[in-house]
C-alpha cells in the first residue's frame, strides 16, 4: 500500500463545536492534511458543492441540518464521497441509518487522533477505489 | 344503613378488614390464619355441640322420667303389699276373737291352747292377752306375767275401742325385743260388753317381709311411724330419721343423700297402720346405659372435634398460603415493574447526561491533544516536562470518564433487535472461545452441561453474545482465582434456560436487590462502571427473556437466563 500524499488529502470537518472543530482542524494541519470545517449542516454542503472534499468527517447532531439530513442529500448529489461519521450522540441506530446511507464508518467522540487519521486515510482509499471504478469522475 | 355498616364496621375484626384493603402492606398472616381457624371451627362445631347437648339433656330426662315411673310402680306395690301383710295379720287376729267368745278364752287354758294352735301356724306371734272393757288383762300367754295389766289408761285401749282394731308401732317393750301389737275389739253377745283380744308379733316378721319385697341391695327401703323412728331397719339411715320424714311430701321427691349423691325419696302412707313407706333410691337406676350413652356421646364428639381440627387446620393453612402466595406474587410483580421502571429512567437520564458530556469531553480531548502537539514543537522552557505530565493525565481522565460515557450510551441503546435463528449452545461456546484464556489464567475450571436437543431460538446473536459476555466475566471476576464454572442449558415450559453459576464469594442480601441497577458496584473505584449487569439485564428484556439471580454468601452466585424461543420484539421505544 503505498503512502498517502497527506497534503493533497482534502478534508472537511462539519461539526457545530466549533471549539472543537477548530482544535481539530488546527490538529489535522500540524499533521499536514489539508483541512477545512464548516459549522453547520448547510455550510458543509456549501462547502462541499464549491469544492468537494476527499472525505467528509460530519457530525449528527446540528442545529440546521443534522447529519442524517446532510447524508441524505450527498446521496443524491454525491453518492461518493467518503464520510466518517463522529459524533457525541452515538447510538447505535444513528450508526445503522448512516451504514445504510453509505457511510465509510462511525466514530464515538471523544476519539483518539490517531484513529482518526486511520479512519481518514482509510476512507480515502476507499474513496479513490470508487473514483477509479467510475473512470476518474469527480465526487460529486 | 349507615349505622348498620359502621356497627359491622366494629365488629369485623382488624386481620379481616385488612384483607378488604386491596392494597399493598403486609398483613399479618398469623393472625388472619387464627381467627379463620376459629371462625371455621366454630361454624363445623355448633351444630354437632348443640347436637349432641340436645341428645344428652333429652336422653336424661328420658331416662328420669322413666326411673320415677319405676319408682312410683314400685312404692305402689310395696305399699300394698304391706298393706296386704298387715290385713292378713289383722285377719288372723279379728277371726281368732270373732270365733272365741271372752267366757272361753278367760276361762281354763283355753287361751294356751288356741296359741298354742297359733303358734304352730303363725311362729311370728310372740303372745296373746284377753283384756276386758275395764282394760285389765284377764288371761295371757306368752314369755311374761302380765294377767291383771291395766291397760285402761293407755291411748290404744281407747282407739281400739273407739274404732274396734288397732295396729300399734314397734316397740320393744319389756323383752326389748322390737315388736308391735295388733289388738281388736268384740262384744260379748251375752253381757253386751266389749273384750279386746290382742296379739304381738315379732318386728322380724314386719323386717323380713320388707327384705323381700326389696328388690335392689343399693336401694333403701324401710318403714317409719308417724313420729318418724324407724319400724324396720334401713341402709342408710338409723334410728330416727322424722326429720327426713317431716320434709317429705307424699309422692317422689329429688335430693342428695349425706354422702352427696343425687337420690330420690318416695314416701306413701299405709293404710289401717301407723306406718309409712319410705323408698330412697339412688338416682340412674340406668347408671350403665347412661355411662356408656355419656361415652359413646364424648367420643363421637371428640372425633368430630379432631377431625374437623385436622380438616380446618389444612384448609386454613392451605387458603392462608394461597392468599399469601398471591400476595407475593402479586408483590413481586409490582416490584418488578417498578424496578423495569426504574432501570429504564435512570436509563434514560444516565443517555442523557452520556450526550451532554461527550461534547465537551471531546472538546476537552482535543485541546489537550493540541497542546501536546505545541509542545512537543516547542522547544524546552521551564516547567515543560511538569506540563506535560499535566496533560497526560488529563487525557487518562479524558479516556476514563469516555469509558463510562461510551458504556452509558450503550445501556441507553435503543437498537433493534436483529432477530435470526439460532443455537443458544453454540452462542455460549463462542463467548467461551473469547474467555478461554483469562480462565485458564486464572485457573478456573469450565463444566459446560448443555442440552444437545435444545431447539433454535429466534434472537439477536450479537446481543446475546454480550449478555453471556458480561455474565460469565462477572463470574470469573466473583471467584477470582480457582474455582468452578457451570454453565447448564435446558428447555424448560417452552423457553431455553441458561443457569451461570460460580463458585465464588457470592453477593450479600442486602445487596442483591440492587445488582441490576446502573452504576452500582461493589468494585474499586475506577475498576468497575456499575453497568455490566444493567446493559445485560437492559438486553435480556429487550429480547423478551428475563433474569434472575440466587446466591449464596460463601456458597457462590447463579444466574438465571431465560430466553423465549419466539422472541417478541418487545422494544416499544
Amino acid at each position: 500500500m503505498t503512502a498517502i500524499d497527506r497534503t493533497t488529502l482534502k478534508v472537511l470537518i462539519a461539526d457545530d463545536e466549533v471549539e472543537f472543530a477548530s482544535t481539530l482542524v488546527a490538529r489535522l494541519k500540524l499533521r499536514k492534511f489539508s483541512v477545512t470545517m464548516a459549522t453547520s449542516g448547510r455550510e458543509a454542503l456549501a462547502v462541499i458543492h464549491r469544492e468537494p472534499p476527499d472525505v467528509l468527517v460530519l457530525d449528527l447532531k446540528m442545529p440546521d441540518l443534522d447529519g442524517l439530513e446532510v447524508l441524505a442529500s450527498l446521496k443524491e448529489s454525491c453518492p461518493d464521497l467518503a464520510v466518517i461519521i463522529l459524533t457525541g450522540h452515538g447510538s447505535l441506530d444513528a450508526g445503522r441509518q448512516g451504514m445504510e446511507l453509505g457511510v465509510y464508518d462511525y466514530v464515538m467522540k471523544p476519539v483518539d487522533l490517531n484513529l482518526l487519521i486511520d479512519k481518514i486515510e482509510g476512507a480515502f482509499r476507499s474513496g479513490t477505489v470508487q473514483k477509479g471504478k467510475q473512470n476518474g469522475k469527480g465526487a460529486c | 344503613m349507615r349505622p348498620l355498616s359502621a356497627l359491622a364496621h366494629k365488629l369485623v375484626p382488624y386481620a379481616f378488614k385488612e384483607s378488604s384493603i386491596f392494597s399493598l402492606h403486609k398483613r399479618s398472616y398469623g393472625q388472619f390464619r387464627t381467627l379463620l381457624f376459629l371462625v371455621m371451627i366454630a361454624i363445623a362445631m355448633g351444630p354437632v355441640i348443640i347436637t349432641a347437648g340436645l341428645g344428652y339433656f333429652n336422653y336424661k330426662d328420658l331416662l328420669q322420667k322413666e326411673e320415677r315411673g319405676q319408682l312410683e310402680s314400685r312404692l305402689v306395690g310395696s305399699s300394698r303389699s304391706i298393706e296386704a301383710l298387715i290385713d292378713s295379720l289383722k285377719s288372723i287376729v279379728m277371726f281368732v276373737a270373732s270365733k272365741n267368745r271372752y267366757v272361753e278364752l278367760t276361762t281354763g287354758n283355753n287361751l294356751e291352747e288356741l296359741f298354742g294352735r297359733i303358734k304352730r301356724q303363725y311362729a311370728f306371734f310372740a303372745d296373746l292377752g284377753v283384756i276386758n272393757q275395764a282394760g285389765i288383762q284377764q288371761t295371757y300367754c306368752g314369755p311374761y306375767d302380765l294377767v291383771d295389766a291395766d291397760y285402761s289408761g293407755e291411748q290404744w285401749f281407747k282407739e281400739v275401742i273407739d274404732r274396734g282394731v288397732f295396729i300399734s308401732r314397734v316397740y320393744t317393750g319389756y323383752r326389748h325385743v322390737p315388736h308391735f301389737a295388733v289388738a281388736v275389739a268384740n262384744q260379748d253377745p251375752k253381757t253386751r260388753k266389749t273384750w279386746v283380744l290382742r296379739a304381738t308379733i315379732d318386728a322380724v316378721t314386719l323386717q323380713n317381709f320388707v327384705n323381700t319385697i326389696k328388690t335392689n341391695a343399693s336401694d333403701d327401703l324401710f318403714l317409719v311411724d308417724d313420729e318418724g323412728s324407724l319400724q324396720t331397719s334401713s341402709e342408710h339411715y338409723g334410728g330416727n330419721i322424722s326429720s327426713l320424714v317431716a320434709h317429705l311430701g307424699p309422692g317422689i321427691q329429688q335430693g342428695l343423700s349425706s354422702e352427696g349423691q343425687n337420690i330420690f325419696y318416695a314416701i306413701a302412707k299405709i293404710k289401717n297402720s301407723p306406718w309409712s313407706l319410705v323408698l330412697v333410691e339412688k338416682r340412674y337406676i340406668h347408671h350403665q346405659d347412661w355411662t356408656t350413652f355419656r361415652m359413646r356421646l364424648l367420643v363421637i364428639v371428640l372425633a368430630c372435634l379432631a377431625l374437623n381440627l385436622a380438616i380446618v387446620y389444612g384448609l386454613v393453612t392451605m387458603l392462608t398460603n394461597l392468599i399469601r402466595k398471591a400476595d407475593e406474587m402479586q408483590m413481586t410483580m409490582l416490584q418488578e415493574a417498578e424496578h423495569t421502571d426504574k432501570l429504564a429512567s435512570i436509563g434514560r437520564l444516565a443517555a442523557g447526561v452520556g450526550h451532554e458530556i461527550n461534547n465537551p469531553l471531546a472538546i476537552i480531548n482535543q485541546k489537550t491533544g493540541l497542546a501536546d502537539d505545541l509542545m512537543q514543537l516547542s522547544p524546552d522552557f521551564e516547567h515543560k516536562a511538569a506540563i506535560e505530565g499535566c496533560l497526560r493525565v488529563i487525557d487518562q481522565s479524558v479516556e476514563r470518564c469516555k469509558a463510562i460515557t461510551h458504556r452509558l450510551l450503550g445501556f441507553a441503546r435503543r437498537a433493534d433487535v436483529h432477530s435470526e435463528s439460532l443455537q443458544v449452545n453454540d452462542v455460549i461456546k463462542e463467548v467461551m472461545q473469547f474467555l478461554e484464556n483469562s480462565m485458564m489464567h486464572s485457573r478456573i475450571r469450565l463444566d459446560l452441561q448443555l442440552q444437545d436437543d435444545l431447539p433454535l431460538i429466534f434472537s439477536d446473536h450479537l446481543q446475546l453474545q454480550q449478555i453471556f459476555l458480561n455474565i460469565i466475566n462477572n463470574a470469573i471476576d466473583a471467584i477470582g482465582k480457582d474455582g468452578l464454572v457451570t454453565i447448564t442449558t435446558h428447555l424448560v415450559a417452552g423457553e431455553v434456560r441458561v443457569v451461570i453459576q460460580d463458585n465464588g464469594h457470592g453477593i450479600a442480601g442486602d445487596i442483591l436487590p440492587h445488582i441490576f441497577e446502573p452504576f452500582f458496584t461493589t468494585k474499586e473505584t475506577g475498576k468497575g462502571t456499575g453497568l455490566g449487569l444493567s446493559i445485560t439485564y437492559g438486553l435480556i428484556k429487550k429480547l423478551g427473556g428475563d433474569i434472575t439471580v440466587r446466591s449464596h454468601v460463601g456458597q457462590g452466585t447463579a444466574f438465571t437466563i431465560t430466553l423465549p424461543i419466539h422472541s417478541e420484539n418487545n422494544d416499544r421505544n
